[in-house]
């Protein structure tokens, strides 16, 4: 048989494939933009953050419309099928990443420019934000090299993401009767709660991976049982 | 084949030993043809060997894989076209409703009439619309009214509303997607059960390839198809099985040997394959 046939096609479909992780790169940086506004309670930087998921947004529709366009052209099958389909579900889950920082950036200005920060609640914000973006990346390395243990242990991460937004919980039920320092907290557990998903997006990700590598879709837990 | 049509047509002359028809109750999932260890030898070469497959009744089974692989080689075993070339010989056992067809009482020409078989091109003979249809049941002595024979075959082949007002003219005249509709019919005509077509839509535009495959997905109602095919869009298609073949060369390369890789239903075999040859095939990193 002759080798190296639809070498046109492969090209395509490994540009698409840039394309799409290319757009988790998009989203760990805007992460640390967000980190960085949150951090120093930056309004301008997230307002920039806010105008900027349009990037996100936009490589979301060429990554679309590219995979509209090579399943109507080169109707792929088998291993590139499946990847063609995990793709489009990493572009999807990138842009709610996306999303999610926006939401992050938005609630900022509702707690003014000099919050009641508690520090112990924002030890742990910072916290699931470094495993969040940690999560994103090994993501994407996990699809590139088409490893199922590196996928699967996103789903170790995850439960520590999980366990802090729970504690974040806690301290913000705990953070007393100040007026102030309860709106601020209300507002952290919403950051918190975009920081989760953002883990589960990421291990949604990794469940392409193991799709995209065994041709059978399972989820890596159940978080309707948990 | 339908049991009402069966007691209509039964054969002028008795065959040496008869085929056994299909039980009326059989299951979908029945197979037609068992296959086992089937080597197809062209003088000393090799052409295909080791194949080793069931096909299901009620289904449309495609096999597909590169120029060369023995595609139609084993295909014409199934209806032991094989027999019509002098230096063919076939080994081990081609299964047929539980009857050896190579066993030595098997009339060819009985085979032949219950495994019908459609070629690439479409090969009318130069003759009426009709005739065409009505050459098949003429030559087997079947009984029963010729037109009611030649409309049913016809209709079956969704030919029918095209060409009634023109039986009588010469098939040479229909276009190439009619004539091969017509050699379908012409097929069906001595009541098969098993139609075997070797790339029937490689001559054709791709409104008749579709009408053609149309007609395929009707027709699994009543008979079990075995489709040869390049078009690997096509066997997704259409086909409920696929059979992945490929062509091996032996060690002083000057050989080649076609054999099955994979047999499994087709969306596995186009979504999920065990066989990396058949990943690289279906996806075209080779061919």
């Amino acid at each position: 048989m002759a080798e190296h046939a639809r070498v046109h096609f492969q090209d395509e479909l490994r540009a698409l494939e840039e394309q799409t992780l290319g757009a988790l790169d998009l989203v760990v940086a805007t992460l640390d933009r967000t980190l960085e506004a949150l951090e120093h309670q930056d309004i301008e930087l997230a307002s920039i953050v806010v105008h900027d998921d349009d990037r996100i947004d936009g490589r979301f529709l060429e990554v679309h419309q590219g995979i509209l366009s090579l399943l109507a052209l080169q109707a792929p099958v088998a291993g590139d099928l499946r990847t063609v389909a995990a793709l489009l579900h990493v572009i999807k889950h990138a842009e709610r990443m996306g999303d999610q920082c926006v939401n992050i950036a938005k609630v900022m200005p509702l707690v003014g420019h000099e919050p009641p920060v508690d520090a112990e609640l924002m030890e742990r914000i910072f916290k699931m934000a470094r495993l969040a973006r940690s999560e994103v990346a090994q993501a994407k390395q996990a699809f590139t090299l088409r490893d199922v243990s590196l996928a699967q242990d996103l789903v170790r991460q995850d439960e520590q993401i999980n366990a802090l937004n729970r504690e974040v919980f806690r301290r913000a039920v705990e953070i007393g009767t100040d007026e102030d320092r309860r709106e601020w907290a209300m507002t952290m557990m919403l950051v918190a709660r975009a920081l989760e998903r953002i883990g589960d997006n990421a291990v949604d990700i990794g469940e392409q991976v193991a799709f995209v590598v065994t041709g059978l879709f399972r989820e890596f837990s159940d978080a309707s049982h948990v | 084949m339908s049991e009402h049509v069966s007691e209509r047509l039964e054969p002028a002359v008795e065959p040496p030993r008869l085929i056994p028809e299909p039980a009326a109750e059989a299951q979908p999932t029945e197979s037609i043809f068992d296959v086992n260890g089937v080597a197809v030898f062209y003088g000393d070469h090799r052409a295909v060997t080791d194949i080793t497959l069931k096909l299901r009744r009620n289904q449309i089974t495609a096999l597909i894989g590169p120029s060369g692989c023995g595609k139609s080689t084993f295909i014409r075993c199934l209806n032991r076209m094989n027999d019509l070339i002098p230096s063919a010989r076939v080994e081990g056992q081609v299964i047929y409703h539980g009857q050896d067809l190579y066993a030595d009482d098997i009339d060819p020409v009985q085979v032949r009439k219950r495994i019908g078989m459609v070629f690439q091109k479409p090969n009318p003979f130069p003759k009426s619309i009709y005739d065409n249809i009505a050459f098949g049941p003429r030559v087997m002595g079947m009984k029963g009214d010729m037109d009611e024979i030649v409309e049913g075959a016809l209709k079956r082949a969704a030919l029918w509303d095209d060409v009634k007002d023109r039986l009588k003219t010469n098939a040479f005249g229909m276009s190439g997607g009619q004539q091969q509709r017509l050699c379908i019919a012409r097929a069906l005509a001595t009541e098969p059960d098993v139609l075997l077509m070797d790339e029937p839509c490689s001559a054709l535009d791709p409104i008749s390839t579709g009408r053609i495959e149309d007609l395929m997905l009707e027709l699994k109602a009543d008979y079990s198809i075995v489709i040869v095919t390049h078009n690997m869009q096509q066997a997704a298609r259409v086909s409920d099985m696929t059979a992945f073949f490929t062509v091996e060369l032996d060690a002083g390369e000057k050989h080649r040997t076609g054999r099955v890789v994979e047999y499994a239903a087709t969306d596995k075999i186009f979504t999920r394959p065990d066989d990396k040859r058949t990943e690289d095939y279906v996806t075209g990193k080779v061919g």
